[in-house]
């Protein structure tokens, strides 16, 4: 990260922001998308965590701390968007398989749906860990740090999160019910 | 455990999948929008801990220890500092420059158990103040002041501000817990002058706190130290400003220091928010104990937030 950038941002530079957000939005994106299983609402919360980026980045003490920061605000907008989720939850459709299967991990498309049923099922604090962790590849500390909560609590979080997945998973054997998507 | 090995690769694969997201929409929409939406205003950069050097780190170790080891633990309430940071008031020492002592080490948190007398910490909570009287403690002493006008915001420990950049209603408050002891004679190379009140019977100089603050290189002396009387209390106010052009960013600038750690060394120093501000100070006496007030107001603040700024520091109520 560019921490020139982000001081320059935060005196106001609209050119130097503009700059930021360009490097982070996909990777935003992506998070959100993952967090959220829905490319609509992972847009609008990525819309809305780079808005408050931007209005709020004055009182960012550490420009250092930028990403971290930046993650929190992308994080609640997410929990913000999951909101607007379960109201819609009838209405919510799997995400697209648009990429091969490489084979080696993923078995079957059976698979996939059970594990997309099964991170659905989990909240937005237990798949942000989950996202933070195993997407981003951030150690849980860090993980823990962005989401304001105690490392311990990351831990607890990330084992019940993965043995709901594992529980997916098994559940595999059982004639697959898909969700109601539209 | 293979199982679990198992469970975790798969759903990092599955991950790792679907990586075809295009921002770009987004980014448009952002961008457009942040052309016309202003950002918040900081009230950090009214406030960071100063860096210090080993000695002085030192001293303040070292005055910390003699303060718990020689005069007791009653001496001061227990407080939080600036920042939320131990509130440990005023070096027991009648020397500014306490010699540095290489043992015993220097303590994070010097701070003395809270007397049973002890005011506890007060502040609005972070957020939105409503219209009406709000409690505070700075310095052991509670108080009350009123806002009659909605938009300002409460940042949970050290600041109450209003309005976003470039709004005529833009406006600052510090509170400060533990108040500064005195300024910087090189604001931008952060050198300290000695401090004007180094311990707590000497805080009742008012005068030579406030002739400090005059004498602020960089800065533009607006209104003189003048006696006026706040909540019934004895106090001066003086009013500086940072003027447009100053020797380096106005977030290197500094102002006003206190002689208390805060956060994890340090003493808190006060540095400027931006050019074209103004700095509105009260020093107030409550019975001995000084209660530092600063407010500020920016180039584009209108007369009647200044007015209000004034109106806001008179309508405080000591308990």
């Amino acid at each position: 990260m560019d921490t020139d950038l982000v001081v320059q941002a935060q005196r106001g530079d609209k050119a130097a922001y503009a700059l930021l957000a360009t490097g982070i939005a996909g990777r935003f994106l992506a998070v959100a998308r993952r967090i959220l299983r829905d490319l609509d609402l992972a847009e609008d919360a990525t819309q809305q965590a780079l808005l408050a980026i931007w209005q709020d980045l004055p009182q960012l003490r550490d420009p250092v701390r930028f990403e971290a920061w930046s993650y929190r605000l992308l994080v609640r907008a997410c929990y913000a968007e999951g909101r607007k989720e379960r109201r819609w939850a009838p209405n919510l459709r799997l995400l697209p398989v648009d990429e091969p299967n490489s084979g080696d991990d993923l078995s079957s498309v059976v698979d996939r749906d059970e594990l997309e049923r099964g991170f659905r099922q989990l909240s937005i604090d237990h798949r942000a860990v989950v996202v933070l962790h195993h997407y981003l590849d951030l150690p849980l500390d860090r993980a823990a740090d962005i989401l304001g909560i105690p490392v311990g609590t990351a831990h607890s979080r990330l084992h019940h999160a993965m043995r709901g997945l594992r529980a997916a998973l098994e559940a595999d054997a059982r004639p697959p019910v898909r969700e109601v998507a539209q | 455990m293979s199982a679990d090995r198992d469970v975790t690769r798969i759903v990092r694969s599955w991950l790792r999948t679907d990586e075809h997201e295009s921002a770009d929409r987004v980014l448009d929409h952002v961008l457009a929008q942040v052309e016309t939406t202003p950002q918040r205003r900081s009230l950090w950069p009214a406030r960071r801990i100063a860096e210090m050097n080993a000695f002085a780190r030192l001293t303040i170790a070292a005055a910390a220890v003699v303060v718990v080891a020689v005069v007791g633990i009653n001496l001061l309430p227990a407080q939080g500092g600036i920042g939320g940071g131990p509130a440990v008031s005023p070096s027991p020492s009648p020397s500014p420059s306490p010699p540095p002592s290489p043992s015993p080490p220097p303590s994070p948190s010097p701070s003395p158990s809270p007397s049973p007398s002890a005011t506890p910490l007060a502040f609005p909570a972070a957020g939105d103040l409503a219209i009406g009287r709000h409690s505070f403690t700075m310095e052991g002493v509670p108080f009350t002041l009123a806002l009659t006008t909605p938009g300002w915001r409460s940042e949970g420990s050290f600041g109450v501000d209003r309005g976003h950049q470039a709004s005529p209603d833009a406006a600052g408050f510090i509170f400060w817990t533990t108040a500064p002891v005195g300024a910087y004679s090189d604001p931008c190379a952060q050198t300290e002058a000695p401090p004007v009140a180094p311990t707590l019977a000497e805080r009742g100089r008012l005068a030579e706190l406030a002739t400090a603050i005059t004498k602020i290189p960089g800065t533009r002396l607006v209104s003189e130290p003048t006696d006026v009387t706040i909540g019934g209390r004895p106090a001066k106010h003086v009013t500086i400003a940072i003027p447009d052009v100053i020797p380096c960013s106005p977030s290197s600038f500094y102002l006003w220091y206190t002689d208390v750690p805060c956060g994890s060394d340090g003493g808190c120093g006060r540095y400027a928010t931006e050019v074209n501000s103004t700095i509105n100070v009260w020093i107030i006496d409550v019975d001995g104990a000084i209660v530092w007030i600063d407010g500020e107001t920016y180039e584009e603040s209108s007369p009647e937030t200044s007015r209000e700024v004034d109106q806001i520091v008179n309508s405080i109520q000591f308990e």
